[in-house]
């Protein structure tokens, strides 16, 4: 179970960061913003071929040396697990290391070809783009929020009839391998941690809804699809996350109160693979979805405008800092999703908050 | 609606997103009654400044063209008629630019041409 696990996250891995050039806004490469006019570009369609390339040999030619290590050695499943996650810091690092490679490739061409100087620059906004969104509305929280507030009541009415050693960790094949002693938050950490964690969710979905849809002048109706798609997507997919976590969880607390329950069942190991493998799928839907949104060519090209060079509000070419910008998320630069506009301190309350007090309840209680 | 702002401009982009505002409601893109969005939401999508939209709804909301309506936000208003005050105004601020034209050499009738084929322009579509 572990060795398929592993060879599942390795090839999603090196699927996705292949085709990553593919799936972001079509007017950045590699970080870099262009006009509509130059996305065809011999150029610029050669680096992306280029990092694709580079990026799927390297990453069969390290699947493909776990697996002959893994014949060889016939390692445990820890010693599997910790070398797969090894290589998949590798793939990622590697990846980051082609993204700047070839950001300074694109840098360079932006330099010599100097599109400032000949295209006007123009923002825009439609005022009709928000009556057309479709974000979940953010009461069906409500219902995982319940569930996991009912659980914590049901757990301390069954509390006798829970173990001496709460279980903390799950190993590969579904059974706790990490305990700690039975006190009465210990018996529901886990669930107050998924209440911290839905209650993260819900401020990113709030967060998303307030800020900005970005569109592209010289592309009006193909970016408002992207990030139309990009809202009620990510939106749907966030919502998906919290269910299947929430399940997961209380799949766990139950079978920690009623171990009888799931004794000897083959839900024990099929509950915790479908989680994953649906979380997995979840994501690729994601991607494809909104990389697919934006394929289509603008019906009329104006050819003397481009979009607002925002390259300087980008440090490092992934992270967006803008002091103007009220929006609290912005559309990444490479991948698909959402990133911090780090200039807005509401960001840092709904994603570093919540980690916080995740870890400071567990340092604090064990 | 569409509004297009261009921020290397001399014209300060609240003057911009104000001229824009009030050539679509002249073109029908706006109606009354309609709600223009938050302030918020407004400056996220174009990425500026706060400050820079409510300037420019302030400055709509002096003039009469929106009102600020507490829970539902910018409202565009119905005008049937003009008032004196607010013709007043529009006299004073149409004289620099005719006196301009006029010194620049232009007739009275190619003037109210002029006039027309804005007003043409504006309804056209």
């Amino acid at each position: 179970m572990a060795l398929f696990i592993s060879l599942v996250i390795l090839c999603f891995l090196a699927i996705v960061q292949t085709f990553v050039p593919y799936f972001v806004k079509r007017t950045v490469v590699f970080g870099v913003s262009i006009p509509e006019q130059m996305i065809q570009d011999v150029r610029v369609r050669s680096y992306k071929k280029q990092f694709s390339l580079v990026t799927v040999v390297v990453s069969l030619f390290m699947i493909l040396f776990f697996c002959i290590w893994v014949a060889a050695k016939k390692p445990s499943d820890d010693l599997m697990i910790l070398i797969s996650t090894v290589i998949e810091f590798v793939m990622i690092f590697i990846s980051l290391a082609l993204f700047y490679y070839f950001r300074e490739k694109m840098k360079q061409f932006k330099k010599e070809m100097q599109w400032e100087g000949e295209l006007k620059q123009v923002a825009v906004v439609d005022l009709s783009a928000r009556s057309e969104e479709q974000l979940p509305p953010w009461t069906i929280y409500l219902f995982p929020m319940i569930v996991t507030m009912g659980l914590i009541g049901y757990t301390f009415y069954q509390y006798d009839l829970l173990p001496n050693q709460i279980p903390t960790h799950w190993g590969p094949s579904g059974e706790p391998d990490a305990f700690t002693k039975k006190t009465p938050f210990s018996a529901i950490q886990m669930l107050v941690l998924l209440l911290i964690l839905q209650l993260m969710f819900l401020g990113i979905q709030l967060g998303i809804k307030v800020s900005g849809i970005k569109l592209s002048a010289t592309n009006l109706s193909a970016s408002k699809n992207r990030q139309l798609t990009l809202r009620k997507s990510s939106g749907w997919f966030t919502f998906y996350v919290v269910l299947l976590i929430t399940m997961l969880i209380a799949y766990f607390q139950l079978a920690t109160i009623h171990p009888e329950l799931f004794q000897d069942s083959p839900l024990k190991i099929f509950i915790p693979i479908s989680f994953f493998i649906l979380i997995l799928a979840g994501t690729v839907v994601l991607m494809v979805k909104v990389g697919r949104s934006e394929k289509r060519e603008p019906d009329s090209l104006e050819s003397s405008i481009m979009d607002i060079n925002d390259d300087r509000y980008w440090k490092a070419g992934l992270f967006y800092f803008n002091k103007n910008d009220p929006s609290i998320f912005v559309e990444k630069r490479f991948g698909v999703g959402w990133t911090l506009n780090l200039a807005n301190p509401i960001g840092y309350f709904i994603i570093f908050l919540p980690i916080l007090f995740i870890l400071l309840l567990t340092f604090l209680f064990n | 609606m569409i509004i297009r702002i261009d921020p290397e401009s001399e014209v300060p982009i609240y003057i911009q997103l104000t001229n824009q505002i009030i050539e679509g409601i002249a073109k029908g893109e706006l109606k009354p009654g309609d709600t223009l969005p938050s302030v918020r939401a407004f400056a996220a999508d174009l990425g500026v400044n706060m400050h820079t939209v409510n300037k420019s709804y302030h400055e709509l909301e002096k003039k009469g063209i929106i009102e600020i309506v507490p829970k539902s936000g910018a409202v565009i208003r119905r005008h049937l008629h003009m008032d004196s005050n607010t013709y007043e105004r529009l006299y004073r601020s149409f004289i620099p630019h005719i006196a301009e034209a006029l010194v620049l050499g232009m007739s009275k009738e190619e003037m109210m041409k002029l006039v027309k084929k804005i007003i043409n322009d504006l309804k056209e579509d």
